[in-house]
């Protein structure tokens, strides 16, 4: 398995330049000249100023010197300056991707959570009343988008019953932890900052559920139906006749083998979860990578395109890495260094 | 087991913390919900709404605009002079005005300031155009001599981007004011992080996307703000941003729009709707690909056919004005001039003239954006249905902003729909951007980069003298400026939306300006 980890880990960087390449060809021959988003009407007549502005962020450089100049600065970690928050897009990473981390981790917890339960109780009260209500909630939480089902649990939990925080990743009246992590929750506990952390924990909450409803839609679905199959195995019936408890052939027997689709449908979850939170972060104001990729994307910030391409490839590279390797863990029948081989 | 002890006692305490709550209301920070859209903090390259709050909060200019919208008050300087063709204007620093450091504001400031503005080639260098040379005879007198008459140069400084830097302490941290000031200057990723200069508040933190926050000058030289901490805290959308207001998460909502403001009910908000200056128009470019039909009489036939008050209650639920000119209502030379007319005969009349009665189709693009409340693609579909009724047909296509505006000058959008909001209190600026003078942006654009003449020489005529003239001359001038626009028949205002300030009940001190859009010292709780 090492072998297969450290082969897929140098293969990682030049999939990743591939990616990035996609990325600065396709921002370059965009219809729109990314100068109409640097400067404003008034001044676009304006030949010094235009000229300034191309001067000033490279624009005026060919598209192999660009290129050329973009691979050099990263290797340095350096990431180029975003035409829109004026900041180096490294920076602007840093920030942003703990904020949708942990989003999305919290999203995942309870999404996953809530899911297998789910799956598990419908499979084994297959077609009747606890079936139908997990499957109509899974139904739900897989189709309902986000912009409504965020704004219906603001205006339920936060303007009508006053429970939970609205908007942000934190009390818009508190000072944000000190940056060790950029996880908010990990940073106020390392400050000692108890309602800090406090306010962290309830604003996540609203967020992840929602985010992380889709999630239960699809690995409550996923689980019922691997169970459904599993428990249909004979070596099921040999567990019973072995005298094994319900409980123990559902969750030892039944429920380990049937997570392993389960487990690639999470992977996959994450990375897309990871690039897919837009909309979530936008109705909560969470300032994360999604809301930044979307504003990138429609103010043409070419520097911020590609830094959020490059995460993003790396964010799917790496938990298709995971997932195979959960995969191997969780099945002993699958050998890394087979599919290596084969 | 004396671990064990003080990992209880930690916890409890911090059980203790998470109980006790936050501090007490009256202490805590003023949050605003609003859209930050900032582009810099950078004085001298910033240039968006929040930019123009944040501005004039942490920086002042030698004067301000006045609570009334329309006149100048002394704030750097106590006093000024002009000659009489407006060539040459003559400051007095007042000698109490201190940096947020404590170092005095002098004359050499001022001189850095207005020539970093010039030479740094940025969105609000315009403000300096035409300034030939900045004299300091002393610490506390500024001299400013023009190349030509410009008398809304004195509007110009109450406008926010003008508003004196701290010279030495930006110069430390890579600001130059030199002629290569566009190429050499390094500081603007300071100015994201620090603010350097006389206003009651200064930059505490900056995220973009997220808060924007304040903390009070401890040395404003001026009278204290009743607020010492503000957040400007980024919400995009509207409704979230009253649903914030309703759970007492902010304090004060910018952007709700009508619609939502109707749904907010509750007697711990105030909700009031003021005349702003912002607006909305259509513009004709019979120079654009697909625009040769659009002469004078057509344009003026399509202007008779839009039905301007459906558009406002369409767009705004009727939360806005009618405005005549490009210059916005309320601006000099805007009064008594005749407001926009929907008349479906003459529309019919005059395309008839034209062998035109079976009307025609303009393909166009528009912006895919919400602006001050009104939806631009709403709008023109709006205006679709109205057009169709004297038979022309409009195709309209969604696009990004970005692409807009790579349109709009190449190949040219025969006809569309945009916004304005005023960069200071002035009319010149409405004449140089969208008046038909030479190589303005909309003659540029209109005409197809020249493709067609449609500069309009009364119009450059009367903006020479408009600029040389002062008091109700300048007045007069501007109205003749107005009506010459109005006859262009390019650009035709369709609405000024109303602006929605919404905020919690204790609060008080909440106004709309028409160069700061809120300003934060007037802010404070009752």
């Amino acid at each position: 398995m090492t072998t297969y980890i450290v082969r897929r880990l140098i293969a990682m960087p030049l999939l990743l330049l591939g990616v990035i390449t996609v990325a600065f060809l396709l921002t370059y021959f965009t219809a729109a000249d990314p100068l109409t988003s640097i400067i404003g009407e008034r001044q676009m007549n304006n030949p010094a100023v235009v000229e300034a502005a191309r001067e000033r962020w490279g624009l005026d450089r060919s598209l192999p010197e660009r290129y050329l100049i973009y691979l050099g600065n990263l290797v340095t970690g350096d990431m180029g300056t975003s035409f829109r928050t004026r900041q180096p897009v490294a920076q602007d990473l840093m920030v942003r991707l703990p904020a949708t981390l942990e989003l999305v981790i919290a999203a995942m917890f309870l999404g996953t959570i809530f899911g297998v339960v789910l799956g598990v109780l419908a499979a084994r009260f297959r077609d009747g009343p606890i079936d139908n209500i997990a499957r109509l909630f899974a139904l739900v939480g897989a189709s309902a988008p986000v912009f409504w089902s965020g704004l219906l649990v603001l205006f339920i939990f936060s303007v009508q019953l006053g429970w939970l925080p609205g908007p942000g990743r934190i009390d818009t009246r508190a000072v944000a932890p000190p940056f060790v992590t950029g996880f908010y929750t990990v940073d106020a506990l390392l400050a000692g900052d108890w309602a800090g952390f406090r306010s962290v924990l309830m604003h996540l909450v609203l967020p992840a559920s929602v985010l992380g409803w889709t999630v239960t839609g699809i690995v409550s679905r996923m689980v019922r139906a691997s169970m459904l199959d599993v428990l249909s195995q004979e070596y099921i019936l040999a567990a019973r006749a072995k005298g094994a408890g319900p409980l123990r052939v559902l969750i030892h027997h039944a429920l380990r083998n049937a997570m392993l689709p389960t487990l690639t449908i999470l992977g996959f979850s994450f990375a897309y979860l990871i690039t897919g939170a837009i909309l979530t972060e936008t109705i909560f104001s969470w300032p994360g990578i999604g809301s930044y990729a979307v504003a990138a994307a429609r103010g043409l910030d070419h520097p911020a395109i590609v830094g959020v391409t490059i995460v993003g490839g790396a964010a799917f590279l790496i938990s298709n890495l995971l997932t195979d390797i959960a995969y191997a863990l969780v099945d002993p029948r699958v050998k890394l260094s087979q599919q290596e081989s084969s | 087991m004396r671990t064990g002890i003080r990992t209880l006692l930690l916890a409890g305490a911090g059980a203790a913390a998470i109980l006790s709550g936050s501090a007490a209301a009256q202490d805590q920070p003023l949050v605003i919900a609003r859209n930050l859209e900032i582009n810099s903090l950078d004085p001298h390259r910033a240039f968006c709404d929040t930019c123009q709050i944040y501005l004039s909060s942490t920086y002042q200019g030698l004067v301000k605009l006045a609570a009334d919208d329309r006149s100048v008050e002394p704030l750097l300087a106590t006093e000024w002079t002009s000659n009489e063709d407006q060539t040459q204007f003559t400051f007095k620093l007042d000698p109490e005005a201190v940096f947020s450091d404590g170092s005095p504001v002098e004359a050499k400031d001022v001189k850095w300031t207005f020539e970093r503005l010039k030479n740094l080639q940025a969105d609000p260098s315009f403000m300096m155009n035409g300034v030939a040379s900045i004299e300091t005879p002393d610490e506390k007198t500024v001299i400013v001599n023009m190349e030509s008459p410009n008398s809304e140069f004195i509007g110009i400084l109450a406008a926010p981007y003008v508003g004196i830097i701290n010279s030495d302490v930006a110069s430390e941290n890579g600001a130059t004011a030199g002629e290569d000031a566009s190429s050499a200057d390094q500081a603007e990723t300071w100015f994201l992080a620090n603010s350097a200069g006389s206003g009651p508040y200064v930059l505490d933190t900056y995220r973009p996307d997220d808060e924007l926050r304040f903390r009070v000058n401890e040395n404003y030289w001026g009278d204290a703000p009743p607020i010492g901490e503000i957040v400007i805290d980024h919400v995009a959308d509207a409704v979230s941003q009253a649903q914030m207001l309703q759970s007492g998460g902010a304090d004060i909502a910018m952007q709700v729009d009508p619609d939502t403001a109707s749904t907010i009910n509750s007697p711990d908000i105030t909700i009031e709707t003021v005349p702003s200056y912002n607006f909305i128009y259509v513009m004709f470019s019979p120079g654009a690909e697909g625009g040769d039909m659009l002469d004078l009489e057509v344009r003026q036939a399509l202007a008779y056919a839009i039905d301007y008050q459906g558009a406002i209650d369409f767009t705004v639920g009727g939360e806005g004005e009618l405005q005549a000119s490009p210059i916005p209502n309320g601006f000099p030379g805007t009064e008594g001039l005749p407001m926009p007319e929907e008349n479906l005969d003459k529309a019919l009349e005059i395309l008839a003239s034209k062998g035109l009665e079976d009307g025609f189709t303009l393909d166009i693009t528009v912006a895919s954006l919400n602006v001050y409340g009104v939806d631009l693609t709403l709008l023109m579909q709006k205006i679709q249905q109205d057009l169709a009724r004297i038979n022309v047909k409009i195709n309209i296509q969604p696009v990004a902003s970005a692409v807009w505006r790579e349109q709009i000058a190449n190949p040219g959008i025969p006809f569309s729909a945009r916004f304005y909001a005023p960069d200071y209190y002035g009319s010149a600026q409405y004449v140089q951007f969208f008046g038909m003078l030479p190589d303005t942006y909309w003659e540029r654009n209109a005409s197809g980069q020249g493709k067609v003449d449609l500069v309009n020489k009364s119009e450059v005529d009367l903006f020479q003298q408009a600029l040389a003239a002062s008091g109700d001359e300048m007045n007069r001038l501007y109205s003749e400026i107005a009506l010459e626009m109005i006859k262009d028949r390019i650009i035709v205002p369709v609405v000024s939306p109303n602006l929605i300030l919404a905020y919690r009940s204790e609060i008080e001190g909440v106004r709309y300006s028409a160069c700061c859009n809120l300003p934060l010292a007037e802010i404070g709780r009752k």
